[in-house]
């Protein structure tokens, strides 16, 4: 089933085209994952599919009706998104800034009720965040803030979030505590998960469903075993990859690789 | 998620800075030229003055307290607005052209009409509201566009290049006036409250009470335009139509005092600060004691101003600026 659907998308910036005649669908209830090279313009999709920045020709419908209609208070209830690397917020604890993520069910002056002081709780608990809930957000380390971040993104009560590289910076425990917990909201909450991943061996283990892209081109989209394949790599990376099957998790893995030389 | 604790603080800080406006529009009332004693303000409060003394403080002192108290209200309003929607700890309702903008105005307006202190003595509010407001709108006209939309830092630079530009301006205006408009738009530009009579107070309350429960309402929508803009989009706020419409809330606030007080600076700086500092970020917290900061810190400088030089006084605007002025240095030092 597919609930979100971008049909011949362009998206630019000024004069510069980034996504051009773009289509796709997000398979409802699964987890997706966009990759591709630096600058293919994946995390400029993602912004444009949550309505962040406007896309120039096309449509993306939810639901059945163009999101650049919609009420965009009414959409923030319906899709959730988590930028790269989101600034500081200064000042403010980690309850406050979970909080923020009532904000497209409050109306006036964001009294929160008791419902929002539950949900806030239970995002702070499912992202072990809720030691920290009177400490500034400030001075909480890389993971740490990045986790509070996702539970300002489940505050919000979407059934689709989108992020924009949530490991970057983090060491390894830290990148899979995340991935882990998204997956987790995936399988038992039916969350719709669509992220881009610079790990491609990530991308492959926690996808159901995988897009690698190219200069703003859709190469291939598919299952996990269908994109991740030696020929995809070559064409979107340019990388001669061995690609083989993980052991524990039967998902396939790049186990090696090649720069293509002379191309 | 606001802590009970720091409620109680806000209603303390909140509390405390009622209690030192009062205490110093009493101090003010009792300083300086034509004094009137302590003990003789609650007699002639409560109707038994003498003429001498009802005249002192309903005509001479209370306008003036209510004034600089109002104006200072609203700079700092206009400040902590500015400073959320540009995400720019340094705004100050003078980067967006407000201040120079009303000079400006106020400096052609002198030049091309004859000087006669009569009824158009109440046309010059007027007169400083137009060029804040036109000033405003064509900042705003130069930093918009149509791709992203109103980049704050685009506001910013556009904003000091018009203050800067304008100043240009009035320097020449000045330059080849007469003497005496000359004296009268130096005053006006120092920041000299010169509007000190009850009809200032009116022409300058109604902005507040329409202006104020508006942001204070708006007060959570603050909160996200505060964050980055991806995150607020994603939570839903209208970021474009927002910041457009608190763009335009806080040259109403700015523009309406500087109007009757001539050119300030620094009160809309300090103001939400100092505020910020007490009880956080949050909008819903700091804007009220923001508020009650501005008036109190205006009603200090024009106090003191009015005081350490006899007879005519220091203009309120050079003494917030003396205040002003360290304290961003020190905010500056402190980045």
């Amino acid at each position: 089933m597919v609930r979100l659907s971008a049909e011949h998308l362009d998206i630019s910036y000024g004069d510069r085209t980034i996504v051009k005649d773009l289509s796709l669908a997000i398979p409802d209830k699964k987890i997706t994952t966009i990759i591709g090279s630096n600058g293919c313009g994946k995390s400029t999709l993602l912004k444009a599919l949550t309505r962040v920045i406007p896309h120039q020709a096309g449509s993306i419908v939810l639901d059945g009706s163009d999101i650049a209609k919609e009420n965009t208070k009414k959409l923030a209830r319906k899709i959730a998104i988590l930028p790269q690397t989101p600034e500081n917020a200064p000042g403010l604890t980690v309850g406050e800034l979970v909080s923020y993520g009532r904000f497209p069910y409050q109306t006036g002056f964001g009294r929160l009720s008791a419902e929002d002081h539950d949900i806030i709780n239970w995002a702070l608990d499912v992202t072990g965040t809720q030691f920290f809930k009177y400490h500034p957000v400030d001075a909480l380390s890389g993971g740490q803030r990045q986790r509070v971040w996702i539970a300002m993104a489940l505050a919000q009560e979407t059934e689709m979030i989108f992020l924009d590289e949530p490991t970057t910076y983090l060491d390894m425990a830290h990148q899979l505590e995340i991935l882990e917990l998204l997956q987790k909201l995936n399988q038992e909450q039916e969350r719709t998960i669509v992220m881009v991943l610079h790990d491609l061996n990530q991308a492959a283990r926690f996808a159901d469903h995988m897009i690698a892209m190219k200069n703003g081109e859709i190469i291939k989209a598919g299952t996990c075993d269908e994109v991740m394949t030696a020929e995809v790599l070559k064409t979107v990376f340019r990388i001669d990859a061995e690609i083989g099957l993980d052991p524990r998790t039967q998902k396939p893995i790049c186990i090696t690789y090649n720069l293509i030389k002379g191309a | 998620m606001i802590q009970s604790a720091l409620i109680k603080k806000q209603r303390r800080f909140f509390f405390g800075l009622l209690g030192l406006i009062l205490a110093t529009a009493i101090i003010s009332v009792g300083a300086g030229y034509s004094s009137m004693s302590y003990d003789r303000i609650f007699a002639a409060l409560i109707g038994q003055g003498t003429f001498k003394e009802n005249f002192v403080l309903f005509s001479v002192r209370m306008p003036r307290i209510g004034i600089t108290v109002l104006a200072g209200m609203a700079l700092a309003l206009s400040g902590a607005i500015l400073q959320s929607i540009t995400r720019n700890d340094l705004a100050d309702p003078g980067i967006i052209g407000i201040n120079s903008g009303a000079g400006a105005a106020i400096a052609i307006f002198f030049l091309f009409v004859p000087l006669e202190v009569g009824s158009f003595v109440y046309l010059l509010p007027l007169v400083a509201f137009g060029g804040a407001l036109l000033t405003a709108v064509l900042i705003y006209l130069f930093s918009y566009q149509k791709e992203t939309g109103l980049q704050p830092i685009r506001l910013i630079l556009t904003g000091i290049g018009f203050s800067m530009a304008l100043s240009g301006v009035m320097i020449i205006l000045i330059s080849s006036a007469e003497r005496e408009k000359v004296d009268f738009i130096a005053n006006w530009l120092a920041g000299n409250i010169w509007g000190t009579d009850w009809p200032f107070i009116l022409a300058l309350l109604p902005w507040l009470l329409i202006l104020i429960p508006f942001v204070l309402y708006k007060a959570n929508r603050l909160n996200m335009l505060n964050l980055n803009e991806p995150v607020a989009i994603g939570l839903g706020v209208s970021v474009e139509k927002e910041r457009v419409t608190l763009l335009l809330a806080a040259v109403a606030l700015a523009a309406s005092a500087v109007s009757v007080t001539g050119g300030i600076a620094f009160i809309g700086l300090m103001a939400p600060h100092i505020a910020k500092a007490l009880v956080g970020p949050r909008h819903q917290l700091f804007l009220p004691l923001a508020i009650l900061t501005g008036g109190w810190l205006l009603l200090l400088a024009d106090t003191i101003g009015r005081n350490l030089l006899e007879p005519s006084g220091i203009p309120a605007g050079v003494v917030s600026a003396l205040i002003g002025a360290p304290y961003f240095i020190y905010l500056m030092v402190k980045k």
